[in-house]
Formats: structure tokens, sequence, C-alpha cells
């Protein structure tokens, strides 16, 4: 794990935030998005760095119960927030996948994968609001998550996949109680 | 790396006002545009909102305060703006991607000013007024006075847009809000317009407001076309001739650019299409 460079110009400030349901108390870099201290300070690597100006997806992360890209939030505006990354999703403790992530890799949503855990939270923070999304609420809901590798059908497909499997334990632990 | 110096989240609006005095913090709302636009630009104290409760919505006995803090997300399923703001509602729905609409705020929108700003023409057929604050004053400035140029608005260094208030329109009135783009997702507008057509009891048009986003400098009413429209019965032939004199508005304000003969039928058909969805009643009566 690499450590912010320290130095007497870097301000920081103390938060204390959850993440992937452990409790942190962290010294952050001011000028630090979230997606790099995931990344370079907590050594989380499994959201991905794309566009970094919040068009690509790649980085969205569950931030008090609702999809939001981390490229877009300063590191310090975590004070209090309850993050979830794709780190978190498998069930702790037991062998295999969320059924979310199971049904990725059954219906071939996954190619390259750099997409993938950007969508799986997308699909996540979907169901937090609706159980049995149409189509169409599907779309609407993954549309600021890009795949180039144009495995659009396979992941909707893989969506409603989920949902017909999806029982209630598997959303409980996301969500906040900030909301 | 983001050029932040110094991050400070007040926690009463009192203590970010004595703040914002010194006149050199930026305010950060969503930070949806402000974010990436803090990367290599210099220097920048920012001033975090979030602790301020200014998300909220408040319905007085003539108007509807919207807390400029509120997202494109709050906007979209608040009971009291999707009932008495619709166009406002719908707007708010076609901004950006759910990851936006979710932190994006519509103070934000206002304040950063751009041309295609798809909350602003909805705003701009609310009469809506910005309150701003300062640590020693007060001032109201309608929403169409304070956006002064792209990107550009008569913000003082040391205020802060804490609401907006919205005039509800007097019933019947019917209403159409299109946004033109390249495609239907994370979509910069092409061209937004919002139509309100008051009507009277016996099917005529007692008065309009149509405000167009993307098509002049400014997001600004067409008060030429709400005359035309005024006091008329709805046709296709009177929905044509308004888009007509739309575009020929334009083309006389923005003047001929590369993308005029696309955009010159194209707002004519747009805003024709919105009156006649508006006239419909189908997109939804306030």
């Amino acid at each position: 794990m690499k450590g912010p460079q320290d130095s007497a110009t870097v301000a920081r400030v103390q938060v204390s935030f959850r993440l992937n349901g452990v409790s942190f108390r962290k010294r952050v870099p001011v000028d630090w998005t979230l997606l790099r201290y995931l990344r370079e300070g907590l050594g989380y690597y499994g959201t991905k760095c794309g566009c970094e100006i919040g068009d690509c997806g790649a980085c969205t992360v569950l931030y008090d119960g609702v999809a939001l890209n981390a490229c877009l939030i300063l590191a310090p505006q975590v004070d209090g927030v309850d993050i979830w990354t794709i780190e978190g999703v498998a069930p702790q403790g037991e062998r295999g996948l969320h059924p979310v992530q199971q049904a990725f890799v059954e219906r071939g949503a996954v190619h390259c994968g750099f997409c993938t855990p950007g969508f799986v939270m997308s699909t996540i923070a979907l169901f937090l609001e609706t159980r049995n999304p149409s189509r169409q609420e599907i779309k609407e809901a993954l549309a600021g998550n890009l795949c180039r590798c144009t495995g659009y059908i396979q992941i909707l497909d893989a969506v409603k996949t989920a949902a017909s499997r999806l029982r209630d334990r598997d959303l409980k632990k996301f969500v906040s109680r900030r909301r | 790396m983001i050029d932040v110096t110094t991050y400070i989240r007040p926690g009463s609006l009192e203590e970010a006002l004595d703040v914002l005095a010194s006149g050199e913090f930026t305010p950060l709302a969503g930070g949806t545009d402000l974010i990436p636009h803090a990367r290599g630009r210099g220097p920048r104290k920012m001033l975090d909102l979030s602790g301020l409760s200014l998300d909220r919505v408040t319905r007085t006995a003539s108007s509807i305060e919207v807390g400029a803090c509120a997202t494109h997300s709050e906007l979209c399923r608040d009971a009291v703006v999707t009932k008495a703001l619709p166009l406002l509602s719908k707007a708010a729905a076609l901004v950006g991607t759910k990851q936006v609409r979710n932190r994006g705020t519509l103070g934000g929108n206002v304040v950063n000013a751009s041309p295609c700003a798809d909350t602003v023409p909805a705003l701009l057929n609310h009469d809506a007024v910005a309150v701003l604050v300062s640590k020693d004053a007060r001032r109201k400035v309608p929403v169409e006075a304070f956006i002064t140029g792209p990107y550009a608005t008569c913000i003082g260094p040391n205020e802060l847009l804490t609401s907006i208030v919205c005039e509800p329109l007097e019933k019947p009135t019917f209403v159409s809000f299109l946004k033109l783009g390249r495609r239907q997702a994370v979509n910069i507008s092409r061209m937004s317009l919002a139509v309100c057509l008051m009507m009277d009891g016996k099917g005529s048009i007692k008065g309009a407001r149509v405000s167009a986003g993307a098509v002049f400098p400014v997001a600004r009413r067409m008060r030429e076309v709400e005359r035309l429209l005024a006091g008329e019965s709805p046709s296709k032939r009177l929905f044509a001739e308004a888009g007509a004199l739309a575009a020929q508005l334009m083309v006389k304000e923005s003047g001929v650019r590369w993308s005029t003969p696309y955009k010159r039928p194209v707002l004519a058909a747009l805003l024709e299409r919105a009156l006649a969805e508006a006239a419909s009643g189908n997109f939804g009566e306030q």
C-alpha cells in the first residue's frame, strides 16, 4: 500500500467514515478525490479510475446508499459517510459471490472487466430503489456506466437475472443508516 | 490532483458567510462541475456547503422555495416539485447520469451558468428568483438577470446562493419540456425548450411562456414568441409560425454559425413539437 506524499504543503483533514462495513478514522489530503484515496491511500483498487470527470462510471461507489462517482468527491467530504465498494459486495466470511456478481458472470456480462465494478455498484443502488426494475429503469440507472467491450445487452440480461434471484438479505448491509 | 489548498465544512450558514466574507473561498455544492474544473486551474480554497441543510423544498402560500443544494434526484422525486413545478422536475430528470443527478445540485447548475444548463429554461418559465445572502446583506435577483453571460453570473465572491423561489402557474396550464441532443443519456443539450400554455375556459391560449436553452448565448424567455401565441387558439399553423419566429430570433441574436443550417429548421420543428405536446395535455397539466 502506497501512502500519500506527505509534505508540509499538503493540508489534511481528519475524517471518520465507514467503508464496506468497517469504521475508519483517517487524516486525508484535501487535494485528493475519494477515488484516489480509495486506491492509493487505502489500497482498494477494485474501484476503477477511468475518465476522472464523471462521465464513464468506472469509479461508481455506494455513498450513503446511492450511486456516486468517486472521482467527483473530495476525500475530506466523506466524514460521516457510509461507503461500499466492489470489495465489500461479496458476502463476508462466506465462499461465493453476491447474486449480482454471479449473474454478471453467468450472463457473459464481464468482458475485459474494467467497467464491471462500477456496473455492479450501480446495479445494487438500483435494487435499493426498486427490487423489480423494468428494462427502461435498468437502462436509466446504468446510463452513467460505459462499457467499451459493447456488452450492454448481456449486462441488462444480468441485471434482470439478478433481480429474479435477489433475497432481502442480499441488500440488507448496503442500506444506509443515514437515509 | 485537484488544486485544493484548504477545505472547510461549516455547520451553520452564519459560519459559512463569515468564511465567504474573505472573498477567498469557492462554495462547493455537488462538485460535479466544480471538481473536474479544479484541476490545473490554480489553487482554490473550498467551502463545502453540505453541512448547511440547504436542500429543503418549502411551500408558501404563493411560491415554492427550493434549497440551492437540492440534488437533481431530489427534484425528480420531491412531491411538491413534481406536482407544482413539473417542468423543473422533468428538466432535472434529463440531466447527466444517475450518479451526477444524485450529486449535482440545482444551485450548482444555476451558478455554473452553462448556456445549456437543463434546469434554467424550466426555472425561467416559473419566474424563478435567486436568493443571494452575504454576511451583511440579502438580495433577490431574477434568474434571468442573475445569469449575465455564458458561465457568468452577478454573484459576488462573498455571496452564497441559498435558494431559488419559483412561482407556480395559474391553472389550467399545459406544459412541455423537450431536450435535443446526440443521444438519450449522458447528454449535453444541443437545445432545450420549456413551454407553458395558460388556457382560458374556452380553449384559447390566455398566455404563454417559452424559454430556450443552448439557443442563445444565455438561456432566456422568448417573449416575442409568447406574444404571438397569446390570445390565439391552438393550431398546427400557429405552432409552426411560433417555431419559425423562434428560429429567426436565434439567427438574429446568435448570428450565423457553422451549426446554423442545422439548428434553424430543428429549433423551428422542436418548438412546434413542444407546443403541440403541451396543447395535447399529454405531458401533464399543472
